[in-house]
């Protein structure tokens, strides 16, 4: 049976389409695919609706209105910044204005409402997917709430949509966003359970010399604390809630647990603050001489994003992008009088602090121009560990400053810091010399494989040249019109009944080989476009009828020729195999001009504002692929089968219906 | 079936058809629909329930806007996007949409609209579909290259392709002026259609003639065509009924939206059958003997 070897092949692709397809969603190994539409498949805006967004230009004062230019650049980079986050099929248009005035909003409709996602990760994973699911389903009362757990021991809580922070006309903030409450929620809801150890210092003879050593101006650091003194260190940062105790049998050694301890180190405003956990660490080590500390359970990271969430986060920001150099605290004291490190410092935490909190540094502006920035991408770090990053990529102009005040930052031991919008993404320093090649990477603490991603969109579709705000968001339904959509469908479903009835009852045994193939082609073809995964709207749609409409020409085809080689006097098989040796060569012509025009419809579809050529034009490239596929495996292997089967003793099931009678004419003139 | 020895009449009611597309092109032209222009958009809310977007398509139409693009936002309200509405046009609108229910109707919003896609589209279109033509003509002289005068069947390939687009093209502008049919993204996305089944359709034809040709090199051209033609018929219509039918069911019973786009459809898949047959095969038999290089004519007369 190896000569069916093909025939194997089409079955197990179909039978791992129909599997792929069955389930609407699926997550393997980071590698996710499905959603929300039919059986899984992305859906376009023309035929399934999506998300309405309307941004307002912000009026700024001491800028001029934006003028008609503005507004266009505007929306060209909102529109590349959509299209490249992989939401095809978007419509980004401007509102408002008139024969004297400009348009002053921008309307974007995403397809597809694939929900929000909230990533969050407890410091040592103390908290279970399961115990989290169930707090959202019943103490939040978010029944569409589903967690699970990521490899990095984070984790994500998926839900239908989250509501923002709605303002009015006037940008006063009427609701907060629903994500902070709930942040609240969590932290107060999970307890963080603390343990610190103290040691009493010993003092080493030889080391009297050494000024980091104990201090003798600090009296008790040889003492360990008692509990007292440790409660009174939670009680001066606000947390007298804290149940402390002290671990029996063990000195020095306590356990703390304690609710709603938030440990953000920036503001509303994005300001770096101490968080809580810092502060309660700097208050433990003021009273001992803290050796260990742990702390389990703590809320370590909490972003907001994934589906609509991410891509509003993409459209919105205006993406400025700014070098900045930070002259840190000097490492050495103004003069060696003078008690240096500042504070009470020790050496080690002054080397941190003084690039690190802002009291001890200032920054100045560089002759880096974000405008010099050729390309940005996201990439995975080298190293141990992979991280996600951004690289850079500076023009010469730009990788000239970028080597210029990197070796400025090296030689005085000082640091490059990098903004987006006014919020610090990094301030690394350089070790050794400048940087030159002109290409940099960000490598930030709280970066994730998503984030990176849309930070590249941002900085390579370029700054907005106005700040926007989101002034409304709605679902909306299909551009085509949901039932007429439907109504649609229907008659297309019908047309293809009849058509394959017809070719049944006309053709016989090739043309139900040829509908089984092309149910079996269009199983494979819808199994494809989940996989890639391809937005299907309706110039896809449009693609995926001509494609089939050539499936069914080439089985059309095969089907002809095998009765002019019957008739012709061949045995069913040998016409069978010739029938379609002289077929194939039209197939495949036909087949390859047209995937001719689909990759030069692709390639200079590539070069609009709009992708409805490139849908048709991907679509119509797989669908001609396959349909040469399955003409080659499935219809002519099948055909064989049959043939070589008991049923092949009838050759006038091989026969078209009009040619039968035909035959049957000429047989009956032949006998008067 | 005698269908060269017919091909004047053919050709000339081709030609006849292209030139008549041409001036109505070259007149009228084509309606640019509200995806290349800019125009008006209104936000409603009725206050009576929701009467579905067909309705409210309907009234539309009645109010002279079959060009609206309706999308509902849910709590009975609805976006639509038209050509630009003055004042008037607003009031006649909102008539018509009144007349749905016997609540007032709410109008939330309206503003004026940028065009969704760049007006430059039409253009790299057509650049786009050109240079696809000429590397379909590549193409077919490479497959072509066992048979002499491969370079004329690559040529009345294209000569077929030029000819369903100028014609289906031409159609579709009488239809803009009969019942105000506009060209949208969509429209484009037809065109795409029309020339990935012309092309198609041709090679098929040709290669029934490609292996006649191989199969008796003696046997007169003309002839050849013909055979080749009247092998291939059954499959011509056989391929192209079953493709008539889907678009056909879709047009009668299918949604009002699609409804330009399956115009364009049937227009093409009709036109691209035909022209395979009665134009590119019979471009092929009248070049045969001739040449179109007035200094070469002398010598083919001759033969």
């Amino acid at each position: 049976m190896s000569r069916f070897r093909g025939l194997v092949l089409v079955a197990i692709l179909v039978i791992s389409s129909v599997v792929v397809l069955a389930i609407p969603e699926f997550s393997v190994l980071g590698f996710s695919r499905g959603g929300d539409g039919p059986v899984g498949l992305r859906l376009g805006l023309d035929l399934e609706g999506g998300t309405h967004l309307v941004y307002k230009v912000v009026s700024e004062e001491g800028l001029d209105p934006p003028t008609e230019d503005d507004m266009e650049g505007l929306r060209n980079i909102i529109d590349r910044r959509v299209n490249e986050f992989g939401v095809s099929e978007a419509s980004v248009q401007l509102l408002g204005g008139g024969i004297d005035s400009v348009a002053d909003r921008v309307l974007v409709q995403i397809p597809g409402q694939t929900g929000a996602a909230i990533t969050l990760a407890f410091a040592a994973d103390t908290v279970s997917p399961e115990e989290l699911e169930r707090f959202f389903r019943e103490n939040l009362a978010r029944s569409d709430a589903s967690v699970k757990q990521n490899d990095s021991g984070s984790l994500t809580v998926q839900l239908d949509e989250i509501q923002g922070e709605i303002s009015d006309i006037n940008g006063n903030v009427v609701t907060e966003s629903e994500a902070d409450g709930w942040r609240e929620a969590v932290i107060a809801e999970y307890p963080v359970a603390l343990q610190v150890g103290y040691g009493i210092v010993e003092l080493d003879p030889p080391a009297e010399g050494d000024d980091t050593a104990a201090d003798p101006e600090e009296p008790g650091i040889e003492t360990l604390p008692t509990l007292g003194e440790i409660e009174a260190a939670f009680a001066s940062v606000g947390r007298d809630d804290a149940s402390i105790e002290a671990v029996s049998g063990a000195d020095g050694l306590f356990s703390i647990t304690l609710h709603g301890l938030d440990t953000r180190s920036t503001d509303s405003e994005g300001n770096p603050i101490f968080g809580e956990d810092q502060q309660l660490i700097a208050a433990l080590r003021d009273i001992g001489n803290l050796q260990f500390n742990a702390m389990q359970g703590s809320l370590m990271q909490w972003a907001v994003g994934g589906g609509v969430q991410e891509a509003k986060n993409l459209i919105g920001t205006t993406a400025k992008l700014e070098f900045r150099y930070r002259e840190c605290g000097d490492v050495d004291g103004p003069s060696p009088d003078a008690p240096w490190p500042p504070n009470g410092m020790t050496m080690d935490q002054w080397l941190v602090e003084r690039c690190t909190n802002p009291v001890y540094f200032q920054e100045r502006p560089t002759t880096i121009d974000p405008a010099d920035l050729d390309d940005a991408f996201p990439d995975i770090s080298g190293g141990g560990i992979p991280r996600p990053i951004v690289t850079l990529v500076f023009n010469d102009e730009g990788g000239d400053a970028f080597f210029k005040e990197t070796d400025d930052v090296s030689r005085h031991n000082d640091r490059l810091a990098i903004y987006l919008d006014g919020e610090e993404l990094v301030a690394p320093g350089v070790s050794q010399g400048g940087i030159s090649g002109g290409r940099a990477i960000i490598e930030g603490g709280d970066f994730t494989t998503e984030s990176v991603r849309t930070i590249a969109i941002q900085l390579r579709s370029g700054a907005l040249p106005r700040g926007l705000e989101l002034i409304q968001e709605r679902n909306v339904d299909a551009v085509l019109g949901k039932e007429s959509l439907q109504k649609s469908l229907i008659a297309g479903g019908v047309g293809m009944i009849i058509l394959l009835i017809f070719m049944i009852s006309y053709y016989k045994i090739p043309g139900l080989v040829a509908s089984i193939a092309l149910i079996a082609y269009s199983i494979m073809l819808l199994g494809i476009f989940k996989m890639i995964p391809v937005t299907l709207t309706l110039s896809g749609a449009a693609a995926v009828i001509l494609s089939l409409g050539f499936a069914v020409d080439a089985n059309v085809l095969i089907a002809e020729r095998t009765k002019e080689e019957l008739r012709s006097g061949r045995s069913l098989l040998a016409a069978i195999t010739a029938g379609f040796d002289r077929a194939w060569p039209s197939i495949r012509d036909g087949n390859v001009s047209t995937i001719i025009v689909a990759i030069v419809l692709f390639w200079f579809g590539d070069r609009f504002s709009t992708s409805v050529m490139q849908g048709f034009a991907l679509t119509l490239a797989i669908g001609v692929l396959l349909s040469m596929f399955t003409a080659f495996f499935a219809s002519r292997l099948l055909l064989r089968l049959i043939a070589i089967s008991r049923i092949g003793n009838n050759t006038n099931l091989f026969v078209p219906v009009r040619d039968q009678k035909e035959q049957s004419e000429s047989a009956s003139g032949g006998n008067s | 079936m005698d269908i060269v020895g017919k091909r004047r009449f053919f050709l000339s009611a081709s030609i006849v058809l292209v030139a008549l597309s041409a001036v109505i092109l070259g007149t009228t032209g084509l309606n640019l629909g509200i995806d290349f222009t800019s125009g008006t958009t209104v936000t409603f809310q009725f206050q009576g329930g929701d009467p579905g977007s067909a309705d409210v398509t309907d009234a539309l139409i009645r109010s002279g806007h079959p060009e609206a693009i309706v999308q509902g936002l849910g709590e009975n309200q609805y976006f639509i996007r038209t050509d630009f509405l003055g004042n008037d046009g607003l009031i006649n609108v909102r008539g018509e949409i009144e007349q749905l229910q016997l609540e007032p109707v709410i109008v939330l919003d309206t503003s004026t609209v940028g065009s969704s896609v760049a007006e430059d589209t039409v253009q790299n279109a057509i650049t786009a579909v050109i240079v696809a033509a000429v590397f379909v003509m590549l193409y077919i002289m490479y497959a072509f290259r066992a048979v002499p005068n491969s370079y004329k069947y690559a040529f009345a390939a294209v000569v077929a392709l030029g000819h369903d687009v100028i014609i289906v093209l031409g159609a579709f502008a009488v239809l803009g002026i009969a019942i105000g049919a506009q060209v949208n993204a969509i429209f484009i996305v037809g065109i795409l259609t029309v020339i990935g089944y012309s092309v198609n359709d041709t090679i098929v034809i040709f290669d029934r003639i490609r292996e006649n040709v191989t199969l008796a090199p003696g046997r007169d051209f003309r002839s050849t065509v013909n055979l080749s033609i009247n092998e291939s018929v059954t499959r011509s219509l056989g391929t192209s009924i079953t493709t008539v039918t889907v678009i056909v069911a879709m047009l009668l019973f299918g949604g009002a939206s699609l409804r330009d786009f399956l115009i364009v459809l049937l227009a093409g898949v009709l036109i691209g059958t035909y022209s395979s047959i009665f134009v590119a095969a019979q471009v092929l038999v009248l070049w045969d003997k001739r040449s179109f290089l007035p200094w070469r004519r002398v010598v083919t007369t001759n033969t």
